[in-house]
C-alpha cells in the first residue's frame, strides 16, 4: 500500500486512508506530503478525504447517550463494590462466630469456676487455651521455626526458654504468644499433637503463684505440669495424657543446660 | 521436627491469601473504572450504530461491562483497553438477538482486487463533495452497509489504529484497510448526487 500506484502516478485508496488515519511512518509520509505538493489532483482528493473523515466523525454525535443512562453505565461499573463487600462481611461473620463462640464457652467456664470454686490458675489456663482455640486468631509470632519463635520472645519476658529439637513425633510448633497468668507474664507456646491443639505455658519458677498442685484433668482437658530450675511449664490440651507428658518432658528437658 | 502445616496454621494461611486476594481485587477493579468509565460515551454511541435502539444499546453496554470486568484478568496490560473493550461490545452484540438478525445480511467478500477502484483520469470535481449539510452525511451513513459503516466509525469515530480495528473485529488488517477504503469511496458515491444536485 505504501508504493504510488505505479500506472498513473498516484495514490491508490489504501495509501491515501493510511496518510489520512496516521497510519504511516514519517518517512511515509514525507514521500506522500512531497508528492501532494506536485500533484493537485491527488491534494484534492487527500483534502476530500479528510472532510468526509471529520463529517464522519462529527454525525456520531447525535448518538450520544442519554446523561441517566451513562448514569446507570457508571453506577454499573462498581457492583463488585457490593459483592466484595459482602464477601469481607461473610469472613468476619466467621470471626464474629468464632469471638461468640469464645464468649459462650468463656461465660460458661465462669459459671463453672463459680460453682465448683475450684483452682483459679487451672481455669485460667484452661480459659487461655480455649480462648486461643475458638478465637481464630493467628499467634502474635507465628512460625514453626524456633528459631523464629524463641527470640521473638526478647524483650517480652524477664526470663529464657529453650525449644526441645527435635520435638516429640508427630508434634508441631505452631507460633507463640505473650500471655499473663496471675499477672505474671508468661510465654504462651502453641503446638499440635495429633492435630490437637496444645498450649503451653511458661513462667518464671519464682514468680510462680502455683504453690499447689494443678489437677490432672478439667473439663475434659489435660493439664500437665512440669518444673525445671527456673522455670515452671504447664501444657493444656485435649491430646491423650501420655502425649502431652512426652512435650512436656521434652520441654523440661530442653531447659536444663547440656 | 515436623514442619508439616496442621490445621492450626490452615486457617491463619487462609486469611491471608482472602486479603491478599481481595486487596488485588480492589486494586484491579480500580483501574478497570478508571479504564473503563471514560469510555462509556463511546461505546454507548457504538452500541447504538449496532441496535439503532437505546434501551438495547443500553444493555448491551451493560452486557459488555459485565463481561469485561469478568475477562479483565485476562486483559494485558500495556495492549490498547478500547480496542480489548470494544471487541468485547461487538462479540457480545453479534450474539445478541439484534446481532444475529443483522448477521444474516450478507456482506460482500473482501476482495482487494475489486477494491482498487483508482479511476485513471480523475478530475477534480469528482473528489470534492458538499459536506456542509451533516444530515446529509449523517444520512449516507445510514445507508452504508454496516460492517462497511462499523470500520469507518471506529476509524473515524472512535480513532482506533488499524491494528486495533483488527483486533475489534478479528480480521486481518489487510481487511481492515480494504474495508475502510470500500467504506469511504461507497460514501463518497452515496454523496455524489447531493453534489450534483447542488450543482
Amino acid at each position: 500500500m505504501t508504493q504510488t500506484t505505479q500506472a498513473t502516478g498516484h495514490l491508490d485508496p489504501n495509501q491515501l486512508n493510511a496518510f489520512i488515519d496516521g497510519e504511516l511512518s514519517p518517512a511515509e509520509s514525507n514521500g506522500i506530503q512531497q508528492h501532494l505538493a506536485d500533484c493537485h489532483p491527488c491534494a484534492l482528493r487527500v483534502l476530500s478525504a479528510t472532510q468526509l473523515k471529520a463529517a464522519t466523525a462529527r454525525a456520531t454525535q447525535r448518538f450520544a447517550a442519554p446523561p441517566e443512562a451513562l448514569a446507570r453505565l457508571a453506577a454499573q461499573l462498581r457492583p463488585q463494590e457490593s459483592k466484595r463487600t459482602a464477601r469481607i462481611y461473610s469472613f468476619r461473620s466467621i470471626a464474629w462466630t468464632g469471638l461468640a463462640a469464645a464468649l459462650v464457652l468463656a461465660l460458661s467456664l465462669i459459671g463453672w469456676r463459680q460453682a465448683h470454686q475450684a483452682n483459679t490458675l487451672s481455669a485460667e489456663l484452661l480459659d487461655q487455651h480455649l480462648a486461643t482455640l475458638s478465637s481464630g486468631a493467628s499467634p502474635e509470632v507465628l512460625s514453626t521455626d524456633r528459631h523464629t519463635v524463641k527470640p521473638w520472645f526478647q524483650g517480652k519476658l524477664p526470663f529464657s526458654f529453650n525449644l526441645p529439637d527435635p520435638l516429640p513425633a508427630d508434634t508441631t510448633l505452631k507460633g507463640g504468644n505473650l500471655a499473663y497468668l496471675n499477672g505474671q507474664p508468661a510465654a504462651l507456646l502453641l503446638f499440635t499433637i495429633h492435630k490437637h491443639e496444645v498450649s503451653v505455658f511458661l513462667t518464671q519458677r519464682s514468680a510462680s503463684p502455683m504453690a499447689t498442685p494443678l489437677p490432672g484433668t478439667r473439663s475434659g482437658f489435660s493439664i500437665h505440669s512440669a518444673t525445671t530450675h527456673d522455670l515452671r511449664i504447664v501444657a493444656v490440651s485435649d491430646v491423650n495424657p501420655a502425649d502431652l507428658d512426652l512435650l512436656v518432658s521434652a520441654m523440661a528437658q530442653a531447659q536444663s543446660p547440656r | 521436627m515436623s514442619r508439616a502445616p496442621g490445621h492450626l496454621a490452615g486457617p491463619f494461611h487462609f486469611q491471608y491469601t482472602e486479603a491478599s486476594r481481595t486487596m488485588s481485587s480492589t486494586a484491579t477493579s480500580a483501574s478497570f473504572e478508571q479504564l473503563a468509565l471514560p469510555l462509556l460515551p463511546s461505546l454507548y454511541s457504538h452500541a447504538f450504530w449496532l441496535c439503532r435502539n437505546h434501551a438495547e444499546a443500553e444493555d448491551l453496554v451493560q452486557e459488555t461491562i459485565s463481561k469485561a470486568l469478568r475477562a479483565f484478568d485476562s486483559f494485558q496490560t500495556g495492549t490498547n483497553f478500547k480496542a480489548w473493550v470494544f471487541r468485547i461490545l461487538r462479540n457480545t452484540f453479534l450474539t445478541s438477538r439484534t446481532g444475529i438478525a443483522a448477521s444474516r445480511t450478507v456482506f460482500l467478500e473482501d476482495h482487494p482486487d475489486l477494491l482498487d477502484t483508482t479511476d485513471a483520469s480523475p478530475t477534480p470535481e469528482d473528489y470534492l463533495i458538499s459536506l456542509d449539510n451533516q444530515a446529509t452525511v449523517n444520512q449516507a451513513l445510514d445507508q452504508l452497509h454496516p460492517p462497511l459503516r462499523e470500520v469507518l466509525l471506529l476509524c473515524d469515530v472512535e480513532e482506533l489504529k488499524y491494528k486495533d480495528i483488527a483486533l475489534v473485529l478479528d480480521v486481518p488488517i489487510g481487511t481492515v484497510m480494504s474495508r475502510i477504503s470500500r467504506a469511504r469511496r461507497t460514501l463518497h458515491q452515496l454523496l455524489q448526487p447531493q453534489l450534483g444536485e447542488s450543482l
